[in-house]
């Protein structure tokens, strides 16, 4: 008798254990992927009357200078998620010689990857990350990324004022040499919202931990 | 116990993997060669013609096409007037365009230094570059002698004639452009911002002729030849470790099991024991 509610308590202990370690919070629902959307600026080349006409429509532009340029990108600058407490400045960083993405020191404070897409650029994965504790500053908002759940509301503040609603469709914890970081940095596809931080199991000889908590978004309508 | 944990972590971790890989499709080598076409000639609206297919029709100058896919191999292209009824009177060429599979190119139609209309196949620098770099390719196709191309008001490329480019790799962000005579600092074209974007090779053609006023630039983006960031250090306390420290889950797990197996099999004969002492 004891012995079957030992086992039991046991199992407990491991299916919670399991889900602290794995971290699939939520339904892993990933958006579906979307095809590239042909840029703004394309329109078809246009066909008046005169025969012969060419069998395949090629796109076709104007070179101007004003009308083909990349446009500058709009830099978020805070970062929202009432339900579990964050309220963070964003930083704007790059990367190290070494392809390492720079992170403010402060787990308070969360970084933009600014070569990558803006919540403004018409395609592709606006990358926000941050520390998950520190040596020095403990443990950062971020940490609470790891019980979003699917519909959990992110608001980015972009340097112009202007505020985009993200709603959360996916939270994974990823053993890190398995994250497809072609895929995390994404410049094309639909537009949409990735918050990284780290999470799971911890080295604690390296001081790493072994995964990354990857929260997924799509903009609101 | 502590293999099974160890197989359902692992089957967790491919599961998120292979749904976060499903976000972007693989990035395939590229079998086909992409061919653009800049139209680099003033006041000449016209039909193009590949291997005598009319592909492009009413062309209009300072108007760029594609890019198309195409399969490695010569392609002949013959540029006619726009109201040609096929391609045996081309206005340029026909030219044969080499093109090789993974390779990008421009065709461009335009004038050479002496004004007289001509074609040139450029092959586009698509190589990978790093983080916080742009790609600036200038290209000289209009009527005018040797230029200097000013980036802030510097000679950035000196002595370039009709019809070459240069390339040059430099951080990214917009640059004040002016093109001039070589060996001088007054403008014929710009200046002009030019936005040299992070990952992109930003083609600059300098196109016209000198001698009718109607210099211009033309611009042509290929982005795409950025670097990621290969990984993400986000932690460094382990404040929010899912285990303990100079240990493993699984054996931390493993131990915890051993130790309430023992009591609850401690706790059994005990009571065992005191059934039998009744």
């Amino acid at each position: 008798m004891r012995a079957t509610v030992g086992a039991i308590g046991m199992l407990a202990v491991a299916l919670v254990l399991l889900g602290g370690c794995s971290g699939t919070q939520a339904p892993a629902a990933s958006p579906p992927a979307t095809a590239a959307p042909a840029p703004a600026s394309v329109i078809p080349a246009p066909q008046p009357a005169p025969a012969p006409a060419p069998e395949v429509t090629v796109p076709t532009v104007s070179a101007a200078l004003s009308a083909n340029q990349v446009p500058a990108s709009l830099a978020p600058v805070r970062i929202r998620v009432e339900a579990l407490g964050i309220d963070m400045a964003v930083e704007a960083v790059g990367q190290t010689a070494e392809n390492v993405m720079e992170l403010p020191k402060n787990p308070a404070v969360a970084a933009w990857y600014r070569f990558g897409p803006s919540p403004a650029s018409p395609a592709g994965a606006t990358v926000i990350a941050a520390h998950v504790d520190s040596l020095v500053y403990d443990i950062g908002p971020f940490a609470r990324l790891a019980s979003a759940s699917a519909g959990t509301r992110v608001v980015l503040t972009l340097s112009d004022g202007s505020e985009r609603g993200y709603s959360v469709t996916g939270v994974q914890s990823i053993l890190k040499p398995d994250v497809p970081w072609a895929s995390v940095f994404d410049r094309s596809g639909a537009s949409r919202l990735t918050l990284v931080t780290c999470g799971g199991e911890f080295d604690y000889e390296a001081k790493r931990y072994l995964s990354n908590v990857i929260v997924s978004a799509d903009p609101l309508p | 116990m502590h293999k099974s944990l160890t197989i359902g972590l692992t089957a967790v971790s491919l599961g998120a993997f292979v749904a976060l890989a499903g976000l972007a499709p693989a990035q395939a080598a590229d079998p086909v060669a992409k061919l653009s076409v800049f139209h680099g000639v003033p006041g000449l609206t016209v039909d193009v013609y590949v291997n005598n297919k009319l592909t492009l029709d009413n062309f209009k100058p300072g108007d760029l096409a594609g890019p198309l896919d195409l399969p490695a191999g010569t392609y002949t292209v013959a540029i006619t007037a726009s109201d040609a009824a096929d391609a045996s009177k081309p206005a340029i060429g026909p030219v044969d365009l080499p093109l090789e599979a993974g390779k990008d190119y421009t065709a461009v139609a335009h004038l050479d230094a002496a004004g007289k209309p001509t074609a040139t196949l450029f092959t586009n620098d698509i190589g990978k570059l790093e983080a916080g770099q742009g790609r600036l390719t200038v290209r000289h196709v209009a009527a005018a002698l040797a230029v200097d191309v000013l980036a802030n008001g510097a000679a950035a490329i000196t002595n370039l004639v009709n019809p070459k480019e240069s390339v040059l790799n430099l951080p990214s962000g917009t640059i004040s452009a002016a093109v001039a005579a070589t060996g001088t600092t007054a403008p014929v074209i710009g200046p002009a911002d030019v936005n040299v974007a992070e990952g992109t090779n930003t083609i600059v053609y300098a196109w016209g002729s000198l001698t009718d006023k109607n210099l211009a630039l033309g611009v042509q983006t290929i982005a795409g030849l950025h670097s990621n960031p290969g990984s993400i250090p986000a932690g460094e306390a382990g404040l929010v470790a899912t285990n303990k420290p100079a240990d493993t889950t699984g054996l931390w797990l493993g131990g915890f099991a051993a130790l309430l197996l023992a009591l609850g099999t401690a706790s059994v004969l005990g009571l065992r024991r005191a059934a039998a002492r009744r």
